[in-house]
Protein backbone atom coordinates (compact mmCIF):
# COMPACT_ATOMS: atom_id res chain seq x y z
CA UNK A 1 0.00 0.00 0.00
CA UNK A 2 1.13 3.62 -0.61
CA UNK A 3 0.68 6.59 2.12
CA UNK A 4 0.86 9.93 1.57
CA UNK A 5 0.83 12.23 3.37
CA UNK A 6 0.15 16.27 2.39
CA UNK A 7 2.27 17.65 5.41
CA UNK A 8 5.01 17.02 7.72
CA UNK A 9 3.85 18.96 10.88
CA UNK A 10 3.05 17.34 14.43
CA UNK A 11 0.00 15.49 12.90
CA UNK A 12 1.89 14.04 10.00
CA UNK A 13 4.75 12.69 12.37
CA UNK A 14 2.83 11.58 14.78
CA UNK A 15 0.19 9.74 12.43
CA UNK A 16 3.39 8.50 10.30
CA UNK A 17 5.15 6.90 14.07
CA UNK A 18 2.36 5.28 15.09
CA UNK A 19 2.29 3.41 11.54
CA UNK A 20 5.33 1.91 12.03
CA UNK A 21 5.74 1.33 15.60
CA UNK A 22 2.45 -0.77 15.13
CA UNK A 23 4.57 -3.06 12.23
CA UNK A 24 3.88 -0.88 8.60
CA UNK A 25 5.95 -1.98 5.93
CA UNK A 26 3.81 0.14 3.85
CA UNK A 27 5.90 3.07 1.37
CA UNK A 28 5.20 6.10 2.45
CA UNK A 29 5.71 9.66 0.94
CA UNK A 30 5.48 12.83 3.26
CA UNK A 31 5.41 15.85 1.15
CA UNK A 32 5.72 19.63 2.64
CA UNK A 33 5.88 23.38 1.00
CA UNK A 34 8.22 23.33 4.22
CA UNK A 35 11.78 22.16 4.05
CA UNK A 36 12.14 20.55 7.68
CA UNK A 37 11.96 17.50 9.39
CA UNK A 38 9.10 17.38 11.96
CA UNK A 39 9.15 20.35 14.36
CA UNK A 40 7.54 21.24 17.19
CA UNK A 41 5.63 24.37 16.77
CA UNK A 42 5.68 24.53 20.75
CA UNK A 43 9.51 24.37 20.89
CA UNK A 44 9.99 26.57 18.17
CA UNK A 45 9.41 30.22 19.78
CA UNK A 46 12.41 29.15 22.17
CA UNK A 47 14.83 29.45 19.29
CA UNK A 48 14.48 33.00 19.21
CA UNK A 49 14.90 33.23 23.16
CA UNK A 50 18.45 31.49 22.81
CA UNK A 51 17.64 27.77 22.86
CA UNK A 52 19.25 25.61 20.52
CA UNK A 53 17.62 24.40 17.12
CA UNK A 54 17.78 20.55 18.01
CA UNK A 55 15.04 21.34 20.08
CA UNK A 56 12.88 21.68 18.33
CA UNK A 57 12.73 18.79 15.99
CA UNK A 58 11.04 16.95 18.70
CA UNK A 59 10.75 13.54 17.13
CA UNK A 60 14.63 13.47 16.50
CA UNK A 61 16.56 14.70 13.53
CA UNK A 62 16.80 11.45 12.27
CA UNK A 63 13.36 10.84 11.66
CA UNK A 64 12.43 10.28 8.08
CA UNK A 65 15.58 7.57 7.90
CA UNK A 66 14.27 6.19 11.18
CA UNK A 67 11.30 5.08 10.05
CA UNK A 68 12.24 4.74 6.32
CA UNK A 69 10.28 7.74 4.52
CA UNK A 70 10.17 9.13 0.96
CA UNK A 71 10.31 12.96 1.43
CA UNK A 72 9.19 15.69 -1.29
CA UNK A 73 10.16 18.43 0.68
CA UNK A 74 9.86 22.24 -0.08
CA UNK A 75 7.52 22.03 -2.89
CA UNK A 76 3.80 22.90 -2.44
CA UNK A 77 0.71 20.50 -3.25
CA UNK A 78 -0.94 22.39 -5.85
CA UNK A 79 -3.93 19.92 -6.49
CA UNK A 80 -5.53 16.92 -5.10
CA UNK A 81 -7.73 14.82 -7.85
CA UNK A 82 -9.49 12.79 -4.86
CA UNK A 83 -11.67 10.68 -7.59
CA UNK A 84 -7.86 9.55 -9.35
CA UNK A 85 -6.33 9.37 -5.97
CA UNK A 86 -3.65 11.31 -7.05
CA UNK A 87 -1.98 14.73 -5.92
CA UNK A 88 -0.11 17.29 -7.89
CA UNK A 89 2.73 19.09 -7.18
CA UNK A 90 4.03 22.19 -8.02
CA UNK A 91 1.48 22.04 -11.26
CA UNK A 92 3.11 19.20 -12.93
CA UNK A 93 4.21 16.05 -10.98
CA UNK A 94 1.62 13.40 -9.96
CA UNK A 95 1.95 11.30 -6.91
CA UNK A 96 -0.68 8.45 -6.45
CA UNK A 97 -1.71 6.84 -3.58
CA UNK A 98 -3.88 4.38 -1.90
CA UNK A 99 -4.33 6.59 1.45
CA UNK A 100 -3.85 9.80 1.72
CA UNK A 101 -3.42 11.85 5.43
CA UNK A 102 -4.13 15.46 5.09
CA UNK A 103 -2.80 18.18 6.89
CA UNK A 104 -1.35 20.50 5.84
CA UNK A 105 -1.44 23.03 8.56
CA UNK A 106 -2.41 26.72 8.84
CA UNK A 107 -0.59 30.36 8.13
CA UNK A 108 -1.07 33.43 9.38
CA UNK A 109 -3.81 35.50 8.50
CA UNK A 110 -2.55 39.30 7.31
CA UNK A 111 -4.80 42.31 7.22
CA UNK A 112 -2.74 43.80 4.42
CA UNK A 113 -1.40 41.88 2.11
CA UNK A 114 1.01 44.69 1.34
CA UNK A 115 2.46 44.24 5.27
CA UNK A 116 4.21 40.88 3.19
CA UNK A 117 6.73 42.43 1.52
CA UNK A 118 7.31 44.88 4.15
CA UNK A 119 10.74 44.27 5.95
CA UNK A 120 10.51 43.62 9.38
CA UNK A 121 6.58 42.84 9.19
CA UNK A 122 6.24 38.84 9.78
CA UNK A 123 3.55 36.11 10.94
CA UNK A 124 4.34 33.41 13.73
CA UNK A 125 3.10 30.33 12.50
CA UNK A 126 6.32 27.74 10.88
CA UNK A 127 9.99 27.61 12.01
CA UNK A 128 10.65 29.66 8.41
CA UNK A 129 8.99 32.46 10.40
CA UNK A 130 11.31 31.84 13.78
CA UNK A 131 14.07 31.69 11.54
CA UNK A 132 13.55 34.85 9.46
CA UNK A 133 12.53 36.71 12.60
CA UNK A 134 15.82 35.76 14.66
CA UNK A 135 18.11 37.03 11.56
CA UNK A 136 16.06 39.96 11.37
CA UNK A 137 16.61 40.74 14.81
CA UNK A 138 20.33 39.94 14.50
CA UNK A 139 20.78 41.75 11.76
CA UNK A 140 19.06 45.06 11.84
CA UNK A 141 19.77 44.89 15.71
CA UNK A 142 16.06 45.02 16.56
CA UNK A 143 15.37 46.93 19.54
CA UNK A 144 11.63 47.06 20.10
CA UNK A 145 8.91 44.79 18.82
CA UNK A 146 5.26 45.16 18.54
CA UNK A 147 2.89 41.66 18.56
CA UNK A 148 -0.58 42.93 16.82
CA UNK A 149 -3.13 40.24 18.37
CA UNK A 150 -2.59 39.27 22.15
CA UNK A 151 -3.93 35.35 21.62
CA UNK A 152 -2.47 32.41 22.52
CA UNK A 153 0.48 32.90 19.75
CA UNK A 154 0.77 36.40 20.19
CA UNK A 155 1.61 36.30 23.62
CA UNK A 156 4.09 33.20 22.91
CA UNK A 157 5.57 34.90 20.41
CA UNK A 158 5.65 38.39 23.10
CA UNK A 159 7.56 35.98 25.79
CA UNK A 160 9.77 35.26 23.48
CA UNK A 161 10.95 38.35 22.36
CA UNK A 162 10.67 39.80 25.64
CA UNK A 163 12.90 36.72 27.01
CA UNK A 164 15.15 37.79 24.05
CA UNK A 165 15.30 41.16 25.42
CA UNK A 166 13.59 43.34 23.08
CA UNK A 167 10.78 46.37 24.46
CA UNK A 168 7.54 44.34 23.74
CA UNK A 169 4.26 45.65 23.15
CA UNK A 170 0.85 43.85 22.67
CA UNK A 171 -1.64 45.34 20.95
CA UNK A 172 -4.86 43.45 21.00
CA UNK A 173 -8.58 43.93 20.06
CA UNK A 174 -10.56 42.83 23.25
CA UNK A 175 -10.72 43.86 27.35
CA UNK A 176 -8.31 41.09 27.99
CA UNK A 177 -5.39 39.13 26.05
CA UNK A 178 -6.35 35.19 25.79
CA UNK A 179 -9.84 36.17 25.01
CA UNK A 180 -10.48 32.68 23.36
CA UNK A 181 -9.47 30.77 26.67
CA UNK A 182 -10.93 33.21 29.13
CA UNK A 183 -13.53 34.68 30.52
CA UNK A 184 -13.99 37.89 31.43
CA UNK A 185 -12.53 38.34 35.30
CA UNK A 186 -10.43 35.04 35.08
CA UNK A 187 -8.56 37.09 31.75
CA UNK A 188 -8.69 40.42 33.31
CA UNK A 189 -6.57 38.75 36.45
CA UNK A 190 -4.44 36.56 33.87
CA UNK A 191 -3.97 39.59 31.84
CA UNK A 192 -3.10 41.94 35.34
CA UNK A 193 -0.32 38.88 36.20
CA UNK A 194 1.33 38.92 32.88
CA UNK A 195 1.69 43.16 33.23
CA UNK A 196 2.68 42.43 36.95
CA UNK A 197 5.18 39.58 36.22
CA UNK A 198 7.16 40.30 32.70
CA UNK A 199 8.10 43.80 31.32
CA UNK A 200 5.24 43.34 28.05
CA UNK A 201 3.82 46.27 27.87
CA UNK A 202 -0.11 44.93 26.77
CA UNK A 203 -2.30 47.70 24.69
CA UNK A 204 -5.91 46.72 24.70
CA UNK A 205 -9.25 47.78 23.10
CA UNK A 206 -6.60 48.49 19.94
CA UNK A 207 -5.65 47.56 16.58
CA UNK A 208 -2.82 48.37 14.27
CA UNK A 209 -4.33 49.88 11.74
CA UNK A 210 -1.23 51.12 9.45
CA UNK A 211 2.22 50.52 9.56
CA UNK A 212 5.17 53.04 9.28
CA UNK A 213 7.53 52.40 6.50
CA UNK A 214 11.02 53.78 5.47
CA UNK A 215 12.81 52.17 2.31
CA UNK A 216 10.85 49.05 2.75
CA UNK A 217 11.55 48.94 6.50
CA UNK A 218 9.29 49.03 8.73
CA UNK A 219 9.78 52.09 11.55
CA UNK A 220 6.93 51.73 13.85
CA UNK A 221 2.88 51.29 13.60
CA UNK A 222 -0.31 53.51 14.00
CA UNK A 223 -3.10 52.48 16.40
CA UNK A 224 -6.73 52.94 15.63
CA UNK A 225 -7.14 55.68 18.41
CA UNK A 226 -4.39 57.58 16.22
CA UNK A 227 -1.31 56.97 18.53
CA UNK A 228 2.21 55.78 16.77
CA UNK A 229 4.60 53.18 18.35
CA UNK A 230 8.13 53.14 16.86
CA UNK A 231 9.28 49.43 16.20
CA UNK A 232 11.52 47.56 14.05
CA UNK A 233 9.58 44.67 13.67
CA UNK A 234 5.95 43.79 13.70
CA UNK A 235 4.89 40.05 14.39
CA UNK A 236 0.86 39.93 13.15
CA UNK A 237 -1.06 36.90 15.58
CA UNK A 238 -4.34 37.73 14.55
CA UNK A 239 -5.57 34.78 13.14
CA UNK A 240 -4.65 31.90 11.23
CA UNK A 241 -6.16 30.41 7.67
CA UNK A 242 -6.22 27.09 7.21
CA UNK A 243 -4.46 25.27 3.87
CA UNK A 244 -7.66 24.20 2.52
CA UNK A 245 -7.13 25.15 -1.41
CA UNK A 246 -6.13 21.94 -2.98
CA UNK A 247 -8.89 20.41 -1.73
CA UNK A 248 -10.74 22.68 -3.38
CA UNK A 249 -12.33 23.81 0.06
CA UNK A 250 -13.81 27.29 1.66
CA UNK A 251 -11.02 28.14 4.40
CA UNK A 252 -12.81 27.39 7.67
CA UNK A 253 -11.14 23.82 7.93
CA UNK A 254 -12.25 20.68 6.34
CA UNK A 255 -15.28 19.39 8.38
CA UNK A 256 -15.03 15.56 9.22
CA UNK A 257 -17.26 13.27 11.44
CA UNK A 258 -15.73 11.06 14.02
CA UNK A 259 -14.16 8.38 11.39
CA UNK A 260 -11.96 12.19 10.24
CA UNK A 261 -12.76 10.97 6.60
CA UNK A 262 -12.94 13.60 3.69
CA UNK A 263 -13.47 11.40 1.10
CA UNK A 264 -13.20 7.33 0.70
CA UNK A 265 -9.22 7.09 1.35
CA UNK A 266 -8.54 10.81 2.03
CA UNK A 267 -8.21 12.10 5.82
CA UNK A 268 -7.86 14.64 7.58
CA UNK A 269 -6.10 16.00 10.57
CA UNK A 270 -4.73 18.53 12.85
CA UNK A 271 -5.27 22.79 11.81
CA UNK A 272 -7.49 21.93 8.95
CA UNK A 273 -9.64 19.32 10.23
CA UNK A 274 -12.55 21.11 11.20
CA UNK A 275 -13.70 18.04 14.02
CA UNK A 276 -16.66 17.12 16.41
CA UNK A 277 -15.81 18.54 20.05
CA UNK A 278 -15.77 15.91 22.36
CA UNK A 279 -18.47 17.15 24.71
CA UNK A 280 -20.25 19.47 23.18
CA UNK A 281 -20.05 17.85 19.82
CA UNK A 282 -19.57 21.01 18.18
CA UNK A 283 -17.85 21.43 15.15
CA UNK A 284 -14.57 23.51 14.76
CA UNK A 285 -10.98 23.49 14.46
CA UNK A 286 -9.23 22.43 17.13
CA UNK A 287 -6.01 23.37 16.88
CA UNK A 288 -3.75 21.94 19.35
CA UNK A 289 -1.01 19.29 19.73
CA UNK A 290 -3.42 16.57 22.06
CA UNK A 291 -6.00 16.74 19.30
CA UNK A 292 -3.35 16.08 16.37
CA UNK A 293 -2.21 13.36 18.17
CA UNK A 294 -5.41 11.49 18.78
CA UNK A 295 -6.86 12.65 15.16
CA UNK A 296 -3.30 10.84 13.91
CA UNK A 297 -3.17 8.04 15.76
CA UNK A 298 -6.97 7.16 14.83
CA UNK A 299 -6.37 7.43 11.63
CA UNK A 300 -3.30 5.37 11.36
CA UNK A 301 -5.38 2.54 13.77
CA UNK A 302 -7.91 2.87 10.99
CA UNK A 303 -5.71 1.87 8.10
CA UNK A 304 -4.34 -1.04 10.01
CA UNK A 305 -6.57 -2.51 11.61
CA UNK A 306 -9.76 -0.98 10.82
CA UNK A 307 -10.66 -0.01 14.18
CA UNK A 308 -12.06 3.71 15.16
CA UNK A 309 -10.54 5.14 18.24
CA UNK A 310 -11.76 8.93 17.68
CA UNK A 311 -14.00 10.23 20.71
CA UNK A 312 -14.13 13.92 19.66
CA UNK A 313 -11.36 17.09 20.22
CA UNK A 314 -11.18 19.01 23.19
CA UNK A 315 -10.03 23.05 23.37
CA UNK A 316 -8.16 22.79 26.13
CA UNK A 317 -5.02 24.84 26.63
CA UNK A 318 -2.23 25.93 28.63
CA UNK A 319 0.02 28.87 28.83
CA UNK A 320 3.31 28.42 30.96
CA UNK A 321 6.31 29.02 28.84
CA UNK A 322 8.39 31.54 30.12
CA UNK A 323 6.03 32.04 33.02
CA UNK A 324 5.49 31.07 36.76
CA UNK A 325 1.46 30.95 36.70
CA UNK A 326 0.49 28.48 34.22
CA UNK A 327 -3.31 29.82 32.43
CA UNK A 328 -4.97 26.58 31.93
CA UNK A 329 -8.61 26.63 29.83
CA UNK A 330 -10.83 24.38 28.35
CA UNK A 331 -14.50 24.08 27.25
CA UNK A 332 -17.03 26.76 27.55
CA UNK A 333 -17.83 29.42 29.87
CA UNK A 334 -21.15 29.09 30.48
CA UNK A 335 -23.73 27.82 33.40
CA UNK A 336 -22.75 28.15 36.82
CA UNK A 337 -19.35 29.71 38.12
CA UNK A 338 -18.07 28.38 41.19
CA UNK A 339 -15.16 30.61 42.22
CA UNK A 340 -11.48 30.42 44.10
CA UNK A 341 -9.63 33.65 44.22
CA UNK A 342 -6.62 35.00 46.01
CA UNK A 343 -3.61 36.76 45.15
CA UNK A 344 -1.31 34.45 43.25
CA UNK A 345 -4.37 31.88 41.85
CA UNK A 346 -7.52 32.58 40.16
CA UNK A 347 -9.60 29.56 39.60
CA UNK A 348 -12.81 28.96 38.35
CA UNK A 349 -15.42 25.80 37.14
CA UNK A 350 -18.16 26.46 35.42
CA UNK A 351 -20.78 23.40 35.72
CA UNK A 352 -23.90 22.37 33.99
CA UNK A 353 -26.37 19.91 34.69
CA UNK A 354 -23.78 19.11 37.93
CA UNK A 355 -21.11 18.53 35.25
CA UNK A 356 -18.18 20.58 34.58
CA UNK A 357 -18.81 22.38 30.96
CA UNK A 358 -15.68 24.63 31.20
CA UNK A 359 -12.92 25.75 33.32
CA UNK A 360 -10.04 28.35 33.98
CA UNK A 361 -7.35 28.11 36.43
CA UNK A 362 -4.40 30.59 36.80
CA UNK A 363 -1.66 30.53 39.06
CA UNK A 364 -0.85 26.93 39.27
CA UNK A 365 -1.29 23.69 37.94
CA UNK A 366 -2.16 21.50 41.61
CA UNK A 367 -5.66 20.43 40.36
CA UNK A 368 -5.81 21.07 36.95
CA UNK A 369 -5.14 17.41 35.85
CA UNK A 370 -7.90 16.29 38.42
CA UNK A 371 -10.72 18.40 37.15
CA UNK A 372 -9.09 17.57 33.57
CA UNK A 373 -10.42 14.06 34.18
CA UNK A 374 -13.69 14.74 35.61
CA UNK A 375 -14.10 17.23 32.79
CA UNK A 376 -13.94 14.33 30.13
CA UNK A 377 -14.84 11.65 32.04
CA UNK A 378 -18.17 14.26 32.66
CA UNK A 379 -18.83 12.83 36.19
CA UNK A 380 -21.11 14.43 38.27
CA UNK A 381 -19.80 16.76 40.67
CA UNK A 382 -22.62 19.04 41.87
CA UNK A 383 -21.59 21.49 44.85
CA UNK A 384 -18.59 19.24 45.81
CA UNK A 385 -16.37 21.12 43.75
CA UNK A 386 -16.16 24.03 45.92
CA UNK A 387 -14.46 21.56 48.39
CA UNK A 388 -11.93 21.26 45.54
CA UNK A 389 -11.06 24.84 44.26
CA UNK A 390 -9.05 25.96 46.86
CA UNK A 391 -6.48 22.97 47.43
CA UNK A 392 -2.60 23.10 47.28
CA UNK A 393 -0.66 20.68 45.78
CA UNK A 394 -1.30 16.89 45.20
CA UNK A 395 -4.37 16.22 47.43
CA UNK A 396 -7.31 16.35 44.85
CA UNK A 397 -7.19 12.84 43.31
CA UNK A 398 -6.93 11.66 46.92
CA UNK A 399 -9.59 13.42 48.48
CA UNK A 400 -12.12 11.82 46.24
CA UNK A 401 -10.40 8.46 45.99
CA UNK A 402 -10.36 8.13 50.14
CA UNK A 403 -13.81 9.65 49.88
CA UNK A 404 -16.10 7.10 48.31
CA UNK B 1 7.39 -5.07 36.41
CA UNK B 2 8.51 -3.63 39.81
CA UNK B 3 6.47 -0.11 40.72
CA UNK B 4 6.75 1.67 43.88
CA UNK B 5 3.36 1.37 46.02
CA UNK B 6 2.60 2.97 49.12
CA UNK B 7 1.43 1.37 52.08
CA UNK B 8 -0.45 4.81 53.80
CA UNK B 9 -1.26 2.82 56.58
CA UNK B 10 2.42 2.41 57.47
CA UNK B 11 3.25 6.06 56.75
CA UNK B 12 3.78 8.51 59.75
CA UNK B 13 4.52 11.18 57.67
CA UNK B 14 8.24 11.35 58.77
CA UNK B 15 9.49 12.56 55.32
CA UNK B 16 12.45 10.58 55.22
CA UNK B 17 11.54 9.35 51.73
CA UNK B 18 11.41 13.66 50.69
CA UNK B 19 15.15 14.19 52.11
CA UNK B 20 15.68 11.17 50.71
CA UNK B 21 14.67 11.78 46.87
CA UNK B 22 16.17 15.47 47.36
CA UNK B 23 19.36 13.70 47.93
CA UNK B 24 19.67 11.16 45.41
CA UNK B 25 19.15 14.30 43.09
CA UNK B 26 21.95 16.10 44.24
CA UNK B 27 25.07 16.79 42.99
CA UNK B 28 26.65 16.70 46.94
CA UNK B 29 24.77 13.90 47.36
CA UNK B 30 24.49 15.32 51.01
CA UNK B 31 21.91 16.45 53.00
CA UNK B 32 24.13 19.47 54.08
CA UNK B 33 24.15 20.70 50.74
CA UNK B 34 20.15 20.92 50.76
CA UNK B 35 19.78 23.68 53.47
CA UNK B 36 18.55 26.60 51.64
CA UNK B 37 19.81 25.16 48.30
CA UNK B 38 16.77 26.50 45.38
CA UNK B 39 17.59 24.19 43.38
CA UNK B 40 17.13 21.20 45.10
CA UNK B 41 14.03 19.35 44.82
CA UNK B 42 12.40 16.61 45.85
CA UNK B 43 9.74 13.80 43.18
CA UNK B 44 7.83 12.45 46.33
CA UNK B 45 5.90 14.33 48.67
CA UNK B 46 4.09 13.45 51.63
CA UNK B 47 0.59 14.95 51.87
CA UNK B 48 -2.00 14.78 54.38
CA UNK B 49 -5.77 13.79 53.45
CA UNK B 50 -8.37 13.74 56.76
CA UNK B 51 -6.03 12.44 59.38
CA UNK B 52 -4.07 10.14 56.74
CA UNK B 53 -0.56 10.32 55.49
CA UNK B 54 0.60 9.21 52.70
CA UNK B 55 3.89 9.56 49.78
CA UNK B 56 2.74 10.57 46.86
CA UNK B 57 4.25 10.65 43.53
CA UNK B 58 4.16 9.61 39.90
CA UNK B 59 2.67 6.28 39.27
CA UNK B 60 4.41 5.99 36.25
CA UNK B 61 0.32 5.34 34.11
CA UNK B 62 0.82 3.51 30.91
CA UNK B 63 -0.69 4.93 28.83
CA UNK B 64 0.33 8.12 30.71
CA UNK B 65 -1.90 11.49 30.20
CA UNK B 66 1.51 13.06 30.26
CA UNK B 67 3.53 11.44 27.92
CA UNK B 68 0.60 11.67 25.50
CA UNK B 69 0.34 15.62 26.04
CA UNK B 70 3.90 16.79 25.48
CA UNK B 71 4.08 18.69 22.29
CA UNK B 72 8.18 19.01 22.44
CA UNK B 73 9.23 15.32 22.82
CA UNK B 74 10.72 15.91 26.25
CA UNK B 75 8.55 12.92 27.80
CA UNK B 76 10.04 9.51 27.03
CA UNK B 77 9.07 5.71 28.48
CA UNK B 78 12.08 4.60 29.30
CA UNK B 79 12.67 0.74 27.96
CA UNK B 80 14.57 -0.27 31.08
CA UNK B 81 11.60 0.13 33.33
CA UNK B 82 9.11 1.55 31.32
CA UNK B 83 8.96 4.29 33.49
CA UNK B 84 7.80 7.60 32.47
CA UNK B 85 10.98 10.16 32.20
CA UNK B 86 11.61 14.02 31.42
CA UNK B 87 14.32 15.23 29.24
CA UNK B 88 14.44 18.62 30.43
CA UNK B 89 17.23 18.88 27.26
CA UNK B 90 14.04 19.18 24.94
CA UNK B 91 11.06 20.23 27.62
CA UNK B 92 10.01 23.64 27.20
CA UNK B 93 8.42 23.67 30.70
CA UNK B 94 4.77 24.60 28.43
CA UNK B 95 2.60 22.79 31.38
CA UNK B 96 0.58 20.57 29.16
CA UNK B 97 1.68 17.81 31.14
CA UNK B 98 1.00 18.82 34.29
CA UNK B 99 -2.47 20.32 33.21
CA UNK B 100 -3.85 16.50 32.42
CA UNK B 101 -1.83 14.49 35.09
CA UNK B 102 -4.84 13.62 37.77
CA UNK B 103 -2.23 13.12 40.70
CA UNK B 104 -0.25 16.42 40.41
CA UNK B 105 2.89 14.41 39.93
CA UNK B 106 4.93 17.20 37.96
CA UNK B 107 6.27 20.31 39.17
CA UNK B 108 7.89 22.95 38.17
CA UNK B 109 11.63 23.59 38.78
CA UNK B 110 15.00 25.27 37.97
CA UNK B 111 17.43 22.44 39.25
CA UNK B 112 20.59 21.77 38.61
CA UNK B 113 20.01 19.47 35.57
CA UNK B 114 18.57 22.59 33.81
CA UNK B 115 20.38 23.44 30.82
CA UNK B 116 19.01 26.69 29.71
CA UNK B 117 19.05 27.91 33.08
CA UNK B 118 14.83 28.24 33.40
CA UNK B 119 12.61 25.86 35.30
CA UNK B 120 11.54 22.41 33.41
CA UNK B 121 9.40 19.50 34.31
CA UNK B 122 10.88 17.73 37.44
CA UNK B 123 8.76 14.66 38.50
CA UNK B 124 9.75 10.72 39.49
CA UNK B 125 12.53 9.48 37.96
CA UNK B 126 12.40 5.90 39.78
CA UNK B 127 16.17 6.23 40.26
CA UNK B 128 16.52 4.24 37.15
CA UNK B 129 20.26 4.30 37.90
CA UNK B 130 19.89 2.76 41.66
CA UNK B 131 17.68 0.40 40.15
CA UNK B 132 20.58 -0.38 37.43
CA UNK B 133 22.90 -1.21 39.85
CA UNK B 134 20.52 -3.54 41.96
CA UNK B 135 19.19 -0.91 44.43
CA UNK B 136 16.06 0.30 45.56
CA UNK B 137 14.45 4.01 44.62
CA UNK B 138 15.98 6.43 47.21
CA UNK B 139 12.58 6.35 49.02
CA UNK B 140 11.85 2.83 49.37
CA UNK B 141 15.40 2.57 51.32
CA UNK B 142 14.76 5.48 53.35
CA UNK B 143 10.71 4.56 54.53
CA UNK B 144 11.74 3.08 58.12
CA UNK B 145 8.01 1.55 58.36
CA UNK B 146 8.01 0.44 55.07
CA UNK B 147 5.07 2.28 53.78
CA UNK B 148 6.79 2.37 50.71
CA UNK B 149 7.46 -1.26 48.81
CA UNK B 150 9.28 -1.52 45.56
CA UNK B 151 7.47 -4.82 44.31
CA UNK B 152 5.93 -6.22 41.43
CA UNK B 153 2.87 -4.36 40.37
CA UNK B 154 0.67 -7.43 38.86
CA UNK B 155 1.03 -9.29 42.11
CA UNK B 156 0.64 -6.51 44.51
CA UNK B 157 -2.38 -5.26 42.60
CA UNK B 158 -3.98 -8.77 42.59
CA UNK B 159 -2.90 -9.16 45.89
CA UNK B 160 -5.76 -6.82 46.76
CA UNK B 161 -9.82 -6.97 46.66
CA UNK B 162 -10.28 -3.91 44.56
CA UNK B 163 -7.89 -3.60 41.58
CA UNK B 164 -9.16 0.00 41.13
CA UNK B 165 -6.96 2.83 41.71
CA UNK B 166 -7.67 3.01 45.44
CA UNK B 167 -6.15 -0.05 46.20
CA UNK B 168 -3.38 1.19 44.91
CA UNK B 169 -2.87 3.05 48.37
CA UNK B 170 -4.42 0.63 50.06
CA UNK B 171 -2.29 -1.50 52.86
CA UNK B 172 -0.43 -3.96 51.90
CA UNK B 173 -1.03 -5.21 55.40
CA UNK B 174 -2.48 -3.98 58.62
CA UNK B 175 -1.34 -0.88 60.45
CA UNK B 176 1.25 -2.17 63.42
CA UNK B 177 0.58 -1.36 66.95
CA UNK B 178 2.95 0.96 67.57
CA UNK B 179 2.39 2.73 64.35
CA UNK B 180 -0.94 2.73 64.67
CA UNK B 181 -0.48 4.97 68.33
CA UNK B 182 1.31 6.76 67.08
CA UNK B 183 -1.01 8.10 64.87
CA UNK B 184 -3.69 8.21 67.20
CA UNK B 185 -1.29 10.16 69.82
CA UNK B 186 -0.63 12.66 66.65
CA UNK B 187 -4.47 13.30 66.06
CA UNK B 188 -4.83 13.83 69.91
CA UNK B 189 -2.43 16.68 69.36
CA UNK B 190 -3.95 18.21 66.80
S1 LIG C 1 3.28 12.23 35.68
FE1 LIG C 1 1.14 11.77 36.16
S2 LIG C 1 0.23 11.12 34.19
FE2 LIG C 1 2.47 11.02 33.97
S3 LIG C 1 2.99 8.91 34.44
FE3 LIG C 1 3.22 10.10 36.35
S4 LIG C 1 1.26 9.93 37.40
FE4 LIG C 1 0.92 9.27 35.27
S1 LIG D 1 6.43 20.81 30.33
FE1 LIG D 1 8.10 19.71 29.31
S2 LIG D 1 7.64 17.54 29.62
FE2 LIG D 1 5.77 18.69 30.09
S3 LIG D 1 4.61 18.70 28.17
FE3 LIG D 1 5.82 20.58 28.18
S4 LIG D 1 7.72 20.07 27.12
FE4 LIG D 1 6.73 18.12 27.66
Amino acid sequence: MKIVTVGCGMAAAEFVETLRTNGSNDDIVMISNEPFIPYSPCSMPFYISGEPIDTVFWKGINFYKRYNIKTILGRPVTNIAVENKCVEINGSDRIFYDKLFFASGSRSYFPDDNWLNIAGVFGFKNLQDILVIDNYIKSEKVKRAVVFGGGFIGIDAALSLWKRGLNVTVVHRNNRVLSQMTDQEGGIYATEKLREKTGINIILKSVVKNIIVDSGKLKGVTLDNGDSLAAELLIVTIGVIPNTEMLGVNTKGIEVDFDLKYHNDVYVAGDVASTKHMITQKSGVYATYPNARSQARSIAYDILFNKNLFRGSLNTNVLKKHIEFPIISAGYFEGDPYTYCDEEIFRRIYLKDDQIYGYLLVGDTSISGFIYNLYISQKKVGNNIMKFLSLKRGKAYYIQALSV
Amino acid sequence: MKRIFIDYEKCVACKACEIACAIEHHPDKSVLSLVGDKKAHSNVKVIAVENINFASSCRHCDPAYCVDACPSGALKRDRFMNAVIVDPYMCKACAMCAMVCPFDAITFKKTYNSPFGRDHAVKCDFCIERIKIGLNPACVDACKTKALVFTDSESFVKSKEKADLKSFLVGHSKEPANVKLFKELKKEML
